[in-house]
């Protein structure tokens, strides 16, 4: 049976890069509670990448992403000055040297990806939803977490994919195919809202406008997290949910502000923003080490 | 050194039913904090205060609406369950709606020998609120005479108010101790201390509090203090999270619970109608905010607590459902936002969950701290 819900793993480094003349070498993990990243930066620079599933151990889970972001570029762990483990899992990087939370990182991380002007960041992780607020360093100033519920992240929306049999990456594409738009799904349960969505269906909707209703209730239910913290401009997207177009027409539509564009994976953010701090530390642990 | 208050704490039903056996006395369990504990204690009844338990219970649905807070479903659970069985009295002093249905269900499930309802008045700030209340003591007092047989003379009064007293002096000596750079105990410590003094008799807290003050100046801790936080809201004794958030560097230098401050901040002040010193008393004391209305009182005292102790940051609670406070909340946040304490909100259940608690926590360390992450 195909699996709908699967997004694409993968993993990049910099060809051109040669990290061997690099001075400042760090890493950032991120064991989510959905997908894991590592990042690798050389001196300020993205220099690799994994973005993968995470199992059902946070170590593993750590150990593959690292391994597969150093994949095909000759570095070791012992070339990584300083690493830092984030996400849920951030205390289980065997090989880690500090836990940030990813709240901090993803703040950080956008700060990088989208640059100083981000004052307020939303991650739309796989399990939870954080609205961030921050200053021109990417250092956190306010911030909120959905409380109780997961059906504003993207362990719901892999389910909604799984429902309808549309690929996960096309989902948001697909809910914008429709003419009028439908009223949001009620239910602010995951599993209610897919014995709702089921109904729908039988009702004679098409998957689009399906999606449509779910995509408008996950804005929705992100706009009122949102409102908790107030949002400033600029406003940036990160997590898996930042590439589902679906999502963030609606949420932003709503708000009446555009989120900032990236080339950078949304996904990474947090693992590039642990990364980010690394480099910070190290840099004090080298000049201490001078004194 | 706080060992003691700790095994109070965790055995407080041994504790009571061992009191019971030993003194042949009475036991009363009262809700909340409004109760003049002092009558009681004048004709030999031990007052231990009912809180909960934290654990998941499905007894309480036929008796307290979902949507009332879980602090008053916890506490009637425990009634349910039959931890109290040993109970010969029950009571309440108004407080708010939720924790009253608790006292009005097990009063009439599981009456107790005297069940009594205090009507204690909301608005505290009236003029007419002392009146009010010192009639509501004298009409209590003979309801405890009525009970236990015992006359409640001024002189037998005096004593209970001076042991009481006492008892509250030297916990805010303790309190006053957590001022220093390096508090000589944990919030986690203080908090055993303030609720096993809810749950015993004050005379032996008493004894072991002067015990604990002769050392507690000189001891050292063995941890860093780190962040200097308060926690403030409503009923908490949520001993688990204070351990939690004293894992990440942090340390709890004072609070506003009525499982902590507002129990014990002020003494009965000396007066000729002892009924009316009482009644000030209780009208006096920092309040919760059920009572504490139109004037909002609490928010200037919460600041001034916030700079005497020094604090870095708060972590502001609230029982789910808890409208009392959930209408307190934002003005305290943004008073407390405007002397540059930054705050974390955060609503509890019976069981909170500590690791979504603990990242948030985390996160507001890292907020209110950690520059050495950036240039």
């Amino acid at each position: 049976m195909a699996e709908y819900w699967r997004w694409k793993e993968y993993n990049w480094h910099d060809e051109n890069k040669d990290w061997r003349s690099g001075q400042l070498i760090t890493a950032g993990v991120d064991v989510g509670s959905v997908s894991s990243q590592a990042v690798v930066m050389v001196d300020g620079e993205l220099y690799s990448f994994s973005n993968m599933r995470t199992g059902s151990s946070s170590p593993e889970s750590a150990n593959a992403a690292m391994s597969w972001a150093l994949e095909n570029t000759g570095m070791t762990l012992d070339n990584i000055g300083f690493v830092i483990g984030t996400g849920y899992g951030r205390v289980n990087v065997p090989f880690s040297h500090k836990a940030i939370t990813e709240i901090a990182c993803h703040a950080r991380g956008a700060n990088f990806m989208y640059g100083p002007t981000v004052r307020t960041v939303l991650d739309m992780g796989g399990q939870d939803c954080k609205v961030i607020r921050c200053d021109d360093r990417g250092k956190v100033t306010a911030f909120a977490m959905n409380d109780k519920c997961a059906a504003g992240t993207g362990r719901g929306m892999e389910v909604f994919a799984d429902l309808l049999a549309v690929p996960i990456e096309d989902v948001g594409a697909l809910s914008l195919d429709v003419e009028v738009e439908p009223p949001p799904v009620s239910s602010t349960c995951v599993v209610f809202a897919k014995s709702e969505a089921t109904g729908l269906l039988r009702e004679g909707w098409p998957k689009s406008k399906v999606l449509a209703a779910y995509c408008s209730a996950m804005a929705h239910r992100i706009v009122t997290l949102l409102v908790q913290v107030g949002i400033e401009k600029d406003f940036a997207i990160t997590g898996g949910i930042a590439k589902n177009i679906g999502v963030v027409k609606r949420l932003c539509n709503e708000i009446g502000i555009e989120s900032l564009k990236t080339d950078y994976d949304t996904q990474i953010a947090g693992a590039l923003g642990a990364a980010l701090f690394g480099q910070n530390l190290l840099k004090k642990k080298l000049t201490q080490a001078e004194v | 050194m706080f060992d003691k208050f700790r095994d109070w704490e965790r055995n407080r039903h041994q504790y009571a039913m061992d009191w019971q056996a030993r003194t042949g006395g009475k036991v009363l369990g009262y809700f909340c904090t409004y109760v003049p504990e002092e009558i009681l204690y004048a004709a030999g009844v031990l007052p231990v205060r009912i809180l909960g338990s934290h654990e998941p219970q499905d007894v309480t649905e036929p008796h307290i609406f979902g949507m009332f807070c879980p602090f008053c479903r916890d506490c009637l659970a425990q009634g349910l369950k039959g931890r109290y069985d040993y109970l010969n009295g029950i009571m309440i002093a108004q407080s708010c709606l939720h924790i009253r249905q608790a006292y009005t269900s097990w009063s009439k499930h599981m009456p107790r020998e005297f069940n009594y309802y205090m009507p204690h008045p909301q608005r505290v700030q009236s003029p007419h609120a002392l009146p009010y209340l010192t009639e509501e003591i004298r009409i209590f007092k003979k309801a405890v005479e009525d009970w236990t047989g015992v006359t409640i003379t001024d002189e037998k009064l005096q004593k209970a108010i001076d042991v009481y007293n006492e008892n509250r002096r030297l916990m805010r000596q303790v309190y006053d101790l957590r001022k220093a750079e390096n508090p000589p105990l944990s919030g986690e410590e203080a908090m055993e201390m303030v609720i096993a003094s809810q749950m015993t008799d004050k005379a032996e807290h008493n004894g072991e509090l002067k015990k604990v003050l002769t050392q507690l100046p000189s001891r050292k801790m063995g941890r860093k203090t780190c962040k200097r936080l308060m926690i403030l809201g409503s009923e908490d004794d949520d001993i688990a999270f204070i351990h939690m958030v004293e894992l990440c560097n942090a340390t709890f230098v004072t609070d506003d619970h009525c499982t902590g401050t507002r129990y014990f901040w002020n003494t009965v002040e000396p007066s000729g109608d002892l009924m009316k010193a009482l009644a000030q008393r209780y009208i006096d004391r920092p309040r919760c905010p059920s009572k504490d209305w139109e004037e909002r009182t609490r928010v200037e005292h919460i600041l001034k607590m916030a700079k005497d102790w020094n604090v870095e940051g708060a972590i502001v609670i609230q029982q789910k459902f808890c409208d009392p406070h959930e209408l307190d909340i934002p003005a305290i946040r943004k008073a407390l936002n405007g002397i540059g304490v930054k705050n974390l909100f955060l609503e509890f259940d019976v069981t909170v969950p500590i690791g979504q608690f603990k990242i948030r926590v985390e996160a507001f360390l890292e907020m209110i701290g950690d520059e050495d992450l950036f240039d």
